[in-house]
């Protein structure tokens, strides 16, 4: 169609580079010691450990389904669509990667789960894109999402046990889920569609009740974190919507008064910021155990780092999923780290530039809403976990150990899809009642590019229109 | 539509805060990563449970474990010479090797993190050799007998620090019952003194004030000094221990004569002084090894010439860390390059490697100004003190005597031996010892023999 012959090309050169380096982490898992020793003493009492050639066995065939699961995509997304213009789910593929590897570094077990969460993520991802596809039927679901969003927050509070001072977790069927994390996309899907649909005192009212609602259960339940993030993502559609400065900062303004009062009059919420920029004071206390570690080890990794399997963060709780950062860190380098973090940089470019040809406001909205709500969770987490804001207990995206998690960010990376998509002919504006025109000019991007630096160093960088 | 598409670029000011915050993340990795990475938190290196010995440098066993229990020495008079140098039990004593150990030296570099410490198996940490000569450390304690103060000695060739004793000290296996930091007799016991002590330096300050004049007034050797005990500043008058007439440089500084120096500092006015002593480290933030040596502090008043003339005698608000003169002595004798003091010669991991570190400069002075300031000293031994005072040390040093109200005064020495074999410098100060040149010189003497006679320590 569109596409010229030598992006076709540039596509699968960014897959194979991706997938070398994820081969070069799997050959990593499989030679080196360490990983097999940790795996061994990371064991519970009555836990029999696998054979090393099992263990062997098992990550490989884990990172072949994963590479073939990626290649797959590709192919069958460009035969059914027709165009090759992979680079978001490059990035998304490249993060994963990463947090499969740390995974498999803890036991073949946990990297089936992982890889079973992006396989998941991968479907939910499609069938989001899917649903947004018809902006009047995202509008027409956004009052049943919101019920149904409340309705699980509020399921969660009752009935969840509290783990680790938050009440966030469900069990169903021996799986353990954070609604949390599912109402992050349907909470993005309501913002979106409730401005799109009508700027009516009575829509943004509703919108509001509901934003309300959910920040007010997460508060309750205690994830302080994922509620601070569902506050982010609010101003940030309000923002979008109004371009009210005024408003945003009176909304800021009373949040922050709220959030003091909390902090003054409950003794449970403050001691969790107590050790905000004290750390070192408190290494021996939950105030600043993980974050002095977190950052003992990043510096001991060195900007090459020690080698997967290799190094002591992983002793430290919450090292997959929260810490995980550190652990890259610390055992693949500070430079993987940066690739990471420079990977959803990418993310976020791609969001804006997508934003400007977005066929609808909606999918504009959406999009800068999702891309705002994952470098927010990522700058939480990031940030948090090493001592440059008050730690929240928030995962890194695509890369933390966790199926919720993972199925939350592709469902996030639908929205941004959906605004750049090429493949789509625009829905007309549902507000400018113009008449459908015809697709505006392809956007062209530029292919997607990749430099490798050093071996283990791929960062995807978004061209520019 | 077109405005939302504007809006969007929200998302560049919170990519920008995103930026800004790791790359004030990776500029705390680049500055304290080093601190962070071989701290006590890392488990790369256990510390509590892996150096279980520390050695003196002639092979004694000075704290050993058993039975995860810190057992010391058994020579009473050795654990209570050493305490400041391996600290107490209580680890109150926090500058103390075996409360204190922050640095794996060769651990850590950037690139690398900790990558070869690990690579090479060391399996941590087994013991800890100091420099320190424990026998030294004996005789400078019992030479200081009941005086608070402190005793430091160092090879200025190589840095290395053999003897540090500071007082009031303790038997570790049987602290007094009533060790008391408020009470008098235990004042700042749990100081030590040689890195953390800070006083009034008194006429050694004359050494800085000496220096900054040989490089600042041209004819400072052909001119002549006058003495009639009392020195008109102008708004007041800065008072001298004698009535020492007519004087060459050389002269004033034997005599140790307040009206010379006050006139000199005068001429050369605070900002020169101030200047030049921020350039060989006053003010300034100095480590020997781990260890932070308390800052000495130099502020010349900028309108009183008074208190101009008296800063420059070494009084006024002038304060000083015993350590840091000693490494001013290391530069005077070494050619201009002062070492810091270091206690540690090395880490010895159980696979038999020793981990050593380099020696710091500290101090650096005008190679010349050194040779000079060198012949002063020299002078002032020979010619002043008498070398009997110190039998075949050939020392070089100066005197100082810390005015106090109402209290007998500190008594300093600060020198070092020029002899080849004996690159030794010393510093020490007895409190309420009196003169200069009686309580600390002798004190200092017993120590510099002890070496004269026990050369093993020296390299």
């Amino acid at each position: 169609m569109r596409e010229k012959p030598q992006s076709k090309f540039n596509q699968t050169a960014v897959m194979f580079l991706i997938s070398v380096f994820q081969v070069l982490c799997m050959v990593s898992l499989v030679t080196n010691d360490a990983v097999y020793s940790s795996y061994v003493a990371r064991l519970k009492d009555g836990v029999e450990a696998l054979a090393l050639q099992t263990f062997n066995t098992q990550i490989f065939y884990i990172f072949m389904i994963f590479i073939a699961a990626e290649w797959l995509y590709m192919a069958l997304g460009t035969l059914i669509t027709g165009h090759d213009y992979f680079e978001l789910e490059a990035v998304a593929f490249f993060l994963c990667g990463i947090g499969l590897t740390v995974c498999a570094s803890f036991g073949p077990d946990n990297a089936i789960t992982q890889l079973i969460a992006i396989g998941i993520g991968i479907l939910v991802y499609i069938a989001v894109g899917l649903f947004i596809k018809d902006v009047n039927f995202a509008c027409f679901m956004r009052t049943p999402a919101a019920a149904a969003s409340v309705a699980l927050l509020a399921f969660t509070l009752i009935t969840a046990q509290e783990i680790n001072g938050t009440k966030s977790w469900l069990y169903i069927g021996g799986v353990s889920v954070q609604p949390s994390e599912l109402v992050k996309v349907a909470f993005i899907l309501v913002g979106a569609a409730s401005l799109e649909k009508l700027l009516s005192m009575v829509s943004l009212t509703k919108y509001i009740v509901f934003s309300v609602a959910c920040v007010g259960l997460l508060f309750v339940m205690k994830d302080f974190g994922t509620a601070l993030i569902f506050f982010f993502t609010f101003i940030l559609i309000a923002f979008m919507r109004s371009g009210d400065m005024r408003t945003i900062f009176l909304i800021c303004a009373v949040a922050l008064l709220g959030a003091i009062l909390i902090l003054i009059f409950k003794e449970s919420v403050r001691e969790r910021f107590e050790g905000y920029r004290h750390v070192w004071e408190n290494t021996g206390n939950s105030k600043g155990y993980q974050q002095s570690r977190v950052l003992t080890y990043i510096a001991s990794g060195g900007l090459l780092g020690l080698g997967i399997g290799e190094g002591k963060l992983r002793n430290i709780y919450a090292a997959s999923s929260d810490l995980v950062f550190g652990v890259i860190c610390e055992e693949m380098g500070i430079i993987v780290g940066l690739a990471v973090l420079a990977s959803f940089v990418g993310i976020a470019l791609f969001a804006i530039h997508a934003s400007k040809t977005a066929g609808s406001t909606f999918y504009t909205i959406s999009a800068v809403s999702a891309a705002g709500m994952i470098m927010f969770q990522l700058s939480l987490n990031v940030f948090g976990i090493t001592d440059l804001l008050p730690l929240t207990g928030v995962t890194l995206p695509f890369v933390s150990e966790g199926g919720s998690s993972m199925i939350c960010c592709w469902g996030l990376l639908a929205y941004i899809r959906a605004a750049g998509a090429p493949f789509t002919a625009p829905k007309p504006d549902v507000i400018d009642k113009k008449p459908p025109t015809p697709p505006k000019k392809a956007p062209k991007k530029t292919p997607v590019k990749v430099k490798t630096k050093t071996k283990t160093k791929t960062s995807v960088k978004e061209g520019a229109v | 539509m077109k405005i939302t598409v504007k809006r969007a670029c929200v998302i560049y000011a919170l990519i920008l805060a995103f930026v800004i915050g790791v790359a004030i993340l990776m500029f705390d990795v680049v500055t304290k990563g080093e601190s962070w990475a071989t701290g006590k938190l890392s488990r790369h290196f256990s510390y509590e449970t892996d150096i279980s010995e520390i050695i003196d440098i002639n092979g004694k066993t000075l704290v050993s474990n058993s039975d995860g229990e810190r057992v010391y020495i058994k020579d009473v008079a050795l654990r209570t010479a050493t305490l400041h140098v391996i600290g107490d039990r209580a680890g109150k004593i926090d500058t103390g090797i075996d409360t204190l150990y922050s640095v794996i030296p060769d651990a850590y570099n950037i690139v690398d993190g900790v990558y070869y410490l690990k690579s090479e198996d060391l399996g941590g940490v087994a013991s800890v050799t100091l420099n320190i000569d424990s026998g030294a450390n004996k005789v400078a304690y019992n030479a200081l007998k009941d005086y608070k103060g402190c005793v430091a000695v160092y090879n200025y060739k190589t840095g290395q620090l053999l003897c540090s004793v500071s007082t009031p000290a303790f038997d570790p296996d049987n602290v007094p019952a009533d060790l008391d930091e408020t009470l008098e007799k235990y004042e700042g016991v749990y100081i030590d003194r040689v890195t953390r002590g800070t006083y009034t330096p008194g006429s050694i300050m004359k050494i800085v004030t000496a220096a900054c004049a040989i490089e600042n007034i041209p004819d400072l050797y052909t001119r002549s000094f006058n003495c009639d005990r009392e020195y008109e500043t102008g708004d007041g008058i800065v008072r001298c221990n004698g009535t020492h007439g007519e004087q060459n440089f050389v002269q004033a500084m034997n005599n140790s004569c307040n009206c010379a120096f006050a006139e000199i500092s005068i001429e050369l006015g605070a900002e020169k002084l101030l200047e030049y002593a921020e350039s060989i480290g006053f003010n300034q933030e100095l480590y020997a090894g781990e260890i932070r040596l308390t800052t000495s502090v130099f502020e010349p008043d900028k309108k009183s010439r008074t208190e101009l003339g008296w800063a420059g005698v070494g009084q006024s608000t002038t304060r000083t860390t015993p350590a840091y003169f000693l490494s001013l002595m290391g530069a005077i004798a070494n050619g201009g390059s002062g070492y810091a003091p270091d206690r540690l010669r090395c880490f010895n991991t159980s696979s038999g490697k020793e981990l050593t570190r380099e020696a710091q400069i500290i101090v650096s002075l005008n190679r010349e100004t050194a040779a000079k300031l060198a012949e002063l000293l020299r002078s002032n031994v020979r010619d002043e003190y008498g070398d009997n005072r110190f039998p075949g040390l050939e020392m070089c040093g100066k005197t100082g005597t810390a005015q106090l109200d109402g209290k007998d005064s500190h008594s300093w020495f600060a020198g070092y031996s020029q002899r080849e074999d004996l690159p030794l410098a010393v510093v020490c100060i007895a409190e309420n010892g009196g003169w200069g040149s009686h309580a600390a010189t002798e004190i200092s003497n017993e120590v510099m023999q002890y070496f004269a006679d026990n050369p093993q320590a020296i390299s």
